[in-house]
């Protein structure tokens, strides 16, 4: 097998999407998918949150690459997801009260998600600012689109609703288990299994 | 003159530092004005619609006093009816929740009885703790403090009550034992005042 990354945008997009996905085939990211799965809204916020945050962090630490010394890379990194991080959170508490006070802690917790880390060491510190760019979101984009998925089952057997509509009959009653994070445990497994299994490449 | 290897690297991570700095300095001096507002309303909001519930035409709430020596409550509003007359006190106080303090506004009689609350700002957790934002939490409350005691632990609820609290039962201790130390601070507010006006 190669070490070369194909960097064309469209193996990026489907890299990130599908075939190497941060959850499911990274498995990066966890403690948030486990955290804030529990309703669609909250997910497709935090989600968007981590996707611009990974996005503009690689964009920046590939443009400032040359400049930061290596030795202490790491910890330029990590300045950089945290300015943004709190960029967000600002703009979300300005802006957006309502989903600020609803994600609580979750938002300084982006800063603690491994994949904008992973791809600033693993992709930006070594490619040019507009595809770092690009990778950043799609990793983002990739686990947004998990972490929905988890939020669909979770809200609709845990609530009965869906963005907060009421989807499921008056009759059905909530799975107090899905709105806790044990449940995103077993679904995360299902999910890592289900991407596994389709892939067919390696062992769920 | 060579400049020193440590020396370049602190200047790099300091330039980066201050440029950093400066930009989240700006996009904290446009957000903080909104933000400082967003709180203002949400308390404005959040103290009408507890004083609303006092069941009195044209209740009016007063200026606020800071509340020294009580490690739950840091405001008292007053209270007052259409013609002046006292109806009793909102406190803003603070409980310890599941993810840390929880802001709460509550409202008493002067007899410590709870008419009203609202739970303000909190970090609980969305979907369990976050539950008590809801108008209808407050409920199981409501009505006690005077004849009967504020709720703290679910043996003091019904079974229907109890079940609603499943999951989130710190959060729900946290709530009642900051409206309950809020009922006793307005018993000794009433008392300090009827003291004060014999």
């Amino acid at each position: 097998m190669s070490d070369v990354v194909d960097i064309r945008p469209g193996a990026i997009l489907k890299n990130n999407l599908w075939s190497n996905n941060p959850i499911f085939m990274q498995i990066l990211g966890i403690c948030s998918a486990l955290a804030v799965t529990n309703l669609l809204t909250n997910t497709a916020i935090m989600t968007l949150g981590v996707t611009l945050v990974t996005g503009f962090s690689s964009l920046t630490v590939s443009l400032l690459k040359k400049l930061i010394p290596r030795k202490v890379r790491m910890i330029v990194q990590t300045l950089i997801i945290a300015f943004y991080v709190i960029i967000v959170d600002l703009v979300l508490k300005a802006f957006l009260p309502e989903i600020s006070k609803n994600l609580g802690p979750y938002v300084g917790l982006i800063i603690t998600n491994c994949i904008i880390m992973g791809r600033a060491e693993a992709f930006a510190q070594s490619n040019g600012p507009i595809v770092s760019f690009w990778d950043g979101i799609t990793s983002g984009l990739g686990y947004m689109g998990v972490l929905l998925v988890m939020a669909v089952f979770r809200e609709l057997l845990g609530f009965g609703t869906l963005f907060g509509y009421q989807i499921m009959p008056a009759a059905f009653v909530p799975w107090t288990i899905m709105v806790m994070p044990p449940s995103a445990f077993f679904l995360l497994g299902l999910i890592i299994w289900a991407g596994k299994t389709m892939m067919g490449g390696e062992k769920a | 003159m060579k400049i020193p290897r440590l020396v370049i690297v602190g200047g790099k991570l300091a330039l980066i530092c201050t440029v950093a700095a400066v930009v989240l300095g700006l996009v904290n001096a446009v957000t903080a004005p909104v933000i400082v507002e967003n709180r203002e309303r949400a308390l404005a909001e959040g103290l009408a619609a507890v004083a609303g519930k006092a069941g009195v035409s044209g209740a009016h709430v007063g200026e606020a006093s800071p509340i020294a020596d009580s490690p739950a409550a840091q405001t008292a509003y007053p209270i007052t009816g259409g013609n002046g007359e006292g109806i009793g006190f909102i406190l803003q106080l603070i409980g310890t929740g599941y993810g840390g303090d929880m802001q709460l506004l509550a409202a008493y009689h002067p007899t410590g009885e709870l008419f009203s609350a609202q739970m303000m700002e909190n970090q609980e957790t969305p979907g369990l703790g976050k539950k008590a934002e809801a108008p209808e939490y407050m409920d199981m409350f409501i009505g006690s403090g005077a004849e009967s005691p504020i709720p703290t632990s679910m043996s003091d609820l019904p079974a229907s009550q109890a079940d609603a609290i499943t999951g989130a039962t710190i959060t729900f201790i946290g709530v009642g034992r900051a409206l309950a130390d809020g009922s006793e601070l307005v018993r000794e507010l009433e008392g300090l005042s009827e003291g004060g006006t014999q």
